[in-house]
């Protein structure tokens, strides 16, 4: 192996390493080992003139390679790779020793600290003597997106993107535009009508040149990375028959919504037998047509809405599905301003009233007379037949919190807020678009927090509901981010490419594709002239699944190869 | 003086080592023996390399990824998960105890938990003393 | 046992002035404020959780309503304009109507043109009778000596009749209400002891209204104290020394002091409070339902007509006096017979018995906790509920 001249700089952080490491003591430690040109310490490496110390140091003793041990790689790896780059080295020949979040912050002995860091830092040594300078690569941004799912998210996002002049495939499944959304009558908490939410934005669309309109069509496939996927969409004809066409897109947006929780899995709530046992959807239907009456065609004076059906529960989903208290406090104002002298109970566990206008909403419902009963989530009110001679035909049993009553609830109808779940096709679409679910079927994003829109597949974005349950403000405000995402990649016109990521080196493989199957990303594919598999570059996340699996020692994991993680290894035991 | 275990950690990017460098941050002390090596995923975690770690002078190798579900590449920690077994059965018919070297999920959120499993880990290899079968490894196992 | 939410008590308690208490969420903050609230006692929130959801036996069963003044620190400091403090009141109304058992006290608070037609009923009917017995036995140019139009000693006969009659009707309420609240209720087994040990509290309660004393401002309390002291010594002197402060023309000092204190005290209260409603700043005084009008109005020109007569009769005007006592009495008679046993006078009872009940519930509260947790069997289930 050719001579390196490495560079040691040991940062002392303040006194965060210097308290419990003895920052010199490394220093001396290394100064002797083979490659070693320098080492030296200083308070802050990552202050400027601790950058401008590294770049210097470069420069003034012909530096090859450059180990810093400091901070979390996680915390400064970027801004001393900057540095490095700034002093003539490719950044990638910066390795990073963590002596502070994982030994000067959780040791108290100073003695053992410092053998500790002195480990950490020859490992990083031996380490960096493996890499190789990497170069980031580029391809083709196509300008085209696909979006999936036609509801209020769909719609807007593909508004979105058109209204900025690029070419959009909007595939809808149905044969209607609109979703969920165009079930429901009012919206909360301003009572605005649904179908003029809609109306608005179907008619855009579908006068909108750029939006390629696909009704009655699902996606069967997508291939390809970032920037290049090809997408294979199939339209459902009128006679069964049906077409397949393939259209090049740069980026997805995934907006298929949810269904709605099947209110007959809780059995003793009665849907399906009692005949005045409603869900909000099929209640919804009584106020889209203006006739709130029982089966019987009464006018109902005792409503009772049941909240959490299905959700807060361990039995079925023990998340909040966000809209339906507000949903029914909606449902309280239309009864009551349908018929003001019915009675409305609203059996709830916990009023969340979290958005923009809600608690307001929440008192002015208070107002009309809704009477709040409150239930435990682990209890169940239970809902049985009156007698004859009661004035209701249904009572409602349950422990009430609030004034520790075991009471009964007279009631006409009963409407079962039933809560959002993960559509039952939504394991078939994470896998087309290769995104992953969460444990109750919800699409996942790159970050809870701090990017709710993107996925770990690069490319691909979820808005609305299909991520989790939300309100049409958070869809909408969702949509429009990940169409901005998209428009700011598309405006740059090429996309940037990581250097790492794992290659294949052709004279060592068997072509035995088993790393095709095995990548999450399907970034491997099989050249069938050459019976060698490659890796595309773009798709590739430097994961290392098939770096380790290959039966052949085929694969090279840039960054982290095999010589690289050995010699590592060895460090850290010295 | 008392045995001081060395222990090599393997500790994916996104989770597990996130994790330990939350334990740093909320400065929860353990044992200072874990030495941690970073992967991106657990899935990259090669047999040999708990084995060059071993025969190398480790004392005990903990692998840690995230939780199942939870991996940032959809299901890498899964992979790691079908290896290990294998490897332990390997190990154990080479002498080594099966606990010197664990697999464990650690999330970016559980400093806690991350100290306590070292903490944990350390005192079951020093309870067990040095690995003994150092020369076996290397000669038989190492060489790739 | 499941007990029948009622969701339209809410609208009935809304004719006896509980007009917001559907805004409560029950945050708590009423209940925190309160100077009486404690951890037996659980008040405005918990009868308002029980008069939203209409439970009206519960709501019978308790004392609550009545252990609360009205200070209206509640009221001030709901987060929801719930009115609290008002609600408390509604419910004093209609548990006052809950305890008649003539339906009367209901009728006059659903209606007050009912309670005013049965006022001026019996007025008129009081001033018949008054001017007959008037006429028919003496001349209405006397005011004293034998030939007087209405002699003390006839009219002292009268005042007994009326005052027994009250008296047993009120007896009767608040033996319903002592009924309700803890016989009947099955959270509570009262021992005999603790009536006799409480029973100190039946007058002493009566006479200093120490309780609410205990509420933020005591501002409230004084004026209420002088104004029911100011009635007691009243009535007093005309039950007991009608005749000394009914004879004239000379002024009776000994006597007489007193009446001019007390009816000093009656004027500065009953202004007092009608100032305060009007003005609607104090938190206590915003709400007024129509029977707190008809009673203040009633109290004013009672004492005024008795002021009047009183000056007449001493200015030697004995035609005029007479007049003036007739109109007086033909007031007082219909205020008393109407507003103590059913309206807003009742509380002059239900007051210190709810503290006396009180002091005995939670006797029995204690004792029953003890006895649970002694491990002696029972209804253990019961006091912790009451716990």
């Amino acid at each position: 192996m050719e001579r390196q001249r490495i560079g040691v700089f040991v940062c002392s952080c303040g006194t965060n390493i210097a308290h419990h490491v003895d920052v010199d003591a490394v220093c001396e430690s290394v100064q002797g080992m083979p490659d070693v040109a320098i080492a030296s310490s200083y308070r802050y490496m990552c202050s400027n003139p601790g950058q401008e110390m590294i770049a210097r140091g470069i420069q003034e003793h012909q530096l090859t390679r450059v180990v810093i041990a400091a901070c979390s790689p996680r915390m400064h790896e970027k801004t001393f790779r900057g540095a490095c780059k700034r002093g003539g080295l490719n950044p990638y020949l910066c390795e990073m020793a963590n002596i502070r979040e994982q030994c000067s912050w959780v040791h108290s002995d100073r003695l053992a600290a410092t053998e500790k860091a002195k480990a950490l830092t020859s490992a990083a040594i031996r380490r960096v003597r493996h890499h190789e300078p990497l170069e980031s690569l580029t391809a083709e941004m196509c300008p085209n997106t696909l979006v999936i799912g036609g509801g209020i998210a769909g719609l807007t996002a593909a508004l979105e993107l058109a209204d900025a002049a690029h070419d959009v495939f909007l595939v809808e499944k149905t044969e209607r535009l609109g979703g969920n959304l165009a079930r429901v009558d009012l919206t909360a908490p301003h009572l605005d009508s649904a179908r003029d939410l809609l109306t608005e934005r179907i008619t855009r669309v579908r006068d909108n040149p750029r939006i390629k309109l696909l009704l009655n069509s699902e996606l069967r496939n997508l291939v390809g990375y970032v920037g290049n996927f090809s997408a294979t969409v199939r339209t459902n004809g009128a006679s069964g028959a049906h077409e397949e066409k393939t259209v090049d897109v740069g980026n997805v947006i995934v907006a298929t919504g949810y269904q709605e929780f099947d209110a007959g899995r809780v059995t003793h709530y009665g849907h399906g037998k009692l005949p005045n046992v409603v869900t909000s959807f099929e209640f919804e239907r009584m106020l889209r047509t203006g006739r709130i009456e029982t089966r019987d065609g009464r006018l109902p004076q005792y409503v009772a809405i049941i909240h959490c059906v299905g959700s807060r529960n361990k039995e079925f989903h023990a998340y909040c599905s966000r809209v339906c208290c507000m949903t029914a406090l909606k449902y309280s104002h239309e009864l009551k301003s349908a018929n003001p002298s019915c009675y409305v109970s609203d059996i709830y566990v916990d009023m969340h009233a979290f958005g923009k206008g809600c608690e307001d909403f929440y008192k002015t419902t208070s107002e009309v007379k809704t009477l709040f009963l409150m239930f435990d989530k682990n209890e169940r009110p239970v809902i049985r037949k009156a007698a004859p001679s009661d004035d209701c035909d249904m009572l409602i049993e349950v422990n009430e919190t609030l004034s520790g009553e075991r009471i009964e609830i007279p009631a006409d109808m009963v409407i079962l807020m039933v809560g959002m779940e993960a559509r039952s096709d939504s394991g078939e679409v994470a896998r087309l678009v290769n995104i992953s679910q969460d444990r109750d079927g919800w699409f996942m994003e790159s970050h809870p927090k701090l990017d709710p829109v993107a996925t770990t597949t690069d490319g691909i974005y979820i808005v609305g509901t299909c991520a989790a349950p939300k309100d049409i403000p958070d869809s909408v405000a969702q949509a429009r981010a990940a169409a901005a995402r998209i428009l700011g990649k598309i405006a740059k016109g090429k996309i940037e490419i990581d250097g790492v990521f794992a290659e294949v080196q052709d004279e060592r493989c068997s072509g035995c594709r088993m790393c095709n199957e095995l990548c999450p990303y399907s970034a491997i594919e099989f050249n069938l002239d050459t019976r060698r598999s490659h890796v595309i570059p773009a798709a590739c996340k430097a994961c290392g699944a098939c770096v380790a699996a290959c039966p052949s020692g085929a694969i090279k994991g840039r960054h982290f190869t095999v010589e690289q993680l050995h010699a590592q290894i060895e460090g850290v035991l010295l | 003086m008392s045995f001081e275990p060395k222990i090599v950690g393997f500790l994916c990017n996104w989770c597990s080592y996130t994790g330990a460098d939350l334990a740093g941050t909320s400065r929860i002390q353990y044992p200072p023996n874990l030495r941690v090596v970073r992967v991106m995923c657990s899935a990259r975690i090669e047999p040999t390399f708990v084995l060059r770690a071993l025969a190398g002078g480790a004392d005990g190798v903990l692998i840690c990824g995230c939780h199942p579900g939870d991996c940032h590449y959809s299901e890498g920690n899964y992979k790691a998960m079908r290896r290990f077994p294998l490897l332990k059965r390997l190990l154990k018919d080479h002498g080594v105890d099966n606990d010197r070297v664990r697999l464990e999920w650690v999330s970016a959120s559980e400093g806690q938990r991350f100290a306590d499993i070292v903490t944990d880990m350390t005192e079951r290899v020093r309870a067990l003393g040095p690995l003994r079968i150092k020369s076996d490894l290397q000669t038989d196992l190492v060489e790739r | 046992m499941a007990i029948r939410v009622n969701p339209k008590l809410i609208d009935e308690l809304a004719t006896y002035g509980a007009a917001d208490v559907q805004n409560c969420y029950h945050c708590g903050n009423c209940s925190a404020v309160c100077a009486h609230s404690d951890d037996t006692f659980v008040f405005p929130r918990k009868p308002m959780r029980l008069l939203q959801m209409g439970l009206e036996k519960r709501i019978e069963a308790s004392l609550d309503p009545w252990l609360c003044y009205y200070c209206g620190q509640c009221s001030t400091q709901c987060p929801r304009g719930a009115e609290p403090g008002e609600t408390m009141m509604s419910l004093r109304r209609w548990l006052t109507s809950r305890y008649d058992f003539t339906g009367i006290s209901r009728l006059f608070y659903v209606s007050w043109k009912a309670e005013v037609g049965a006022l001026v009923l019996v007025a008129v009917l009081t001033c018949v009778g008054f001017l007959t017995y008037g006429f028919l036995n003496g001349n209405i140019a006397h005011y004293d000596g034998p030939t007087a139009f209405l002699p003390s000693s006839v009219v002292h006969v009268f005042d007994w009749v009326m005052a027994v009659a009250l008296s047993l009707l009120l007896l009767i309420n608040a033996g319903r209400m002592w009924w309700f609240t803890t016989v009947k209720n099955p959270r509570i087994r009262p021992r005999l002891a603790s009536y006799l040990k409480a029973l100190y509290l039946l007058p002493l309660q009566f006479l200093t209204q120490k309780e609410y004393a205990r509420c933020e401002s005591r501002r409230p309390w004084a004026i209420h104290l002088s104004l029911m002291l100011s009635y007691v010594t009243m009535l007093i002197l005309i039950m007991f020394f009608l005749k000394q402060i009914q004879e004239g023309p000379a002024i009776a000092w000994p006597f007489h002091a007193f009446g001019y204190v007390a009816t000093a005290g009656l004027l500065f209260g009953v202004i007092h409070a009608m100032r305060g409603r009007i003005a609607r700043k104090e938190p206590h005084l915003k709400h007024s339902h129509e029977s707190d009008w008809i009673f203040l109005v009633m109290l004013l020109v009672v004492t005024l007509t008795g002021v009047v007569q009183h000056v007449l009769h001493r200015s030697g005007l004995e035609l005029a006096a007479n007049i003036a006592y007739v109109v007086h009495l033909s007031l007082v008679v219909p205020m008393l017979m109407l507003e103590v046993p059913f309206g807003k006078w009742s509380h002059l009872a239900y007051r210190p018995l709810a503290a006396f009940l009180a002091a005995i519930h939670r006797d029995a509260l204690v004792s029953q906790r003890t006895s649970t947790a002694n491990g002696e069997p029972g209804s253990t289930s019961r006091a912790l509920a009451a716990a």
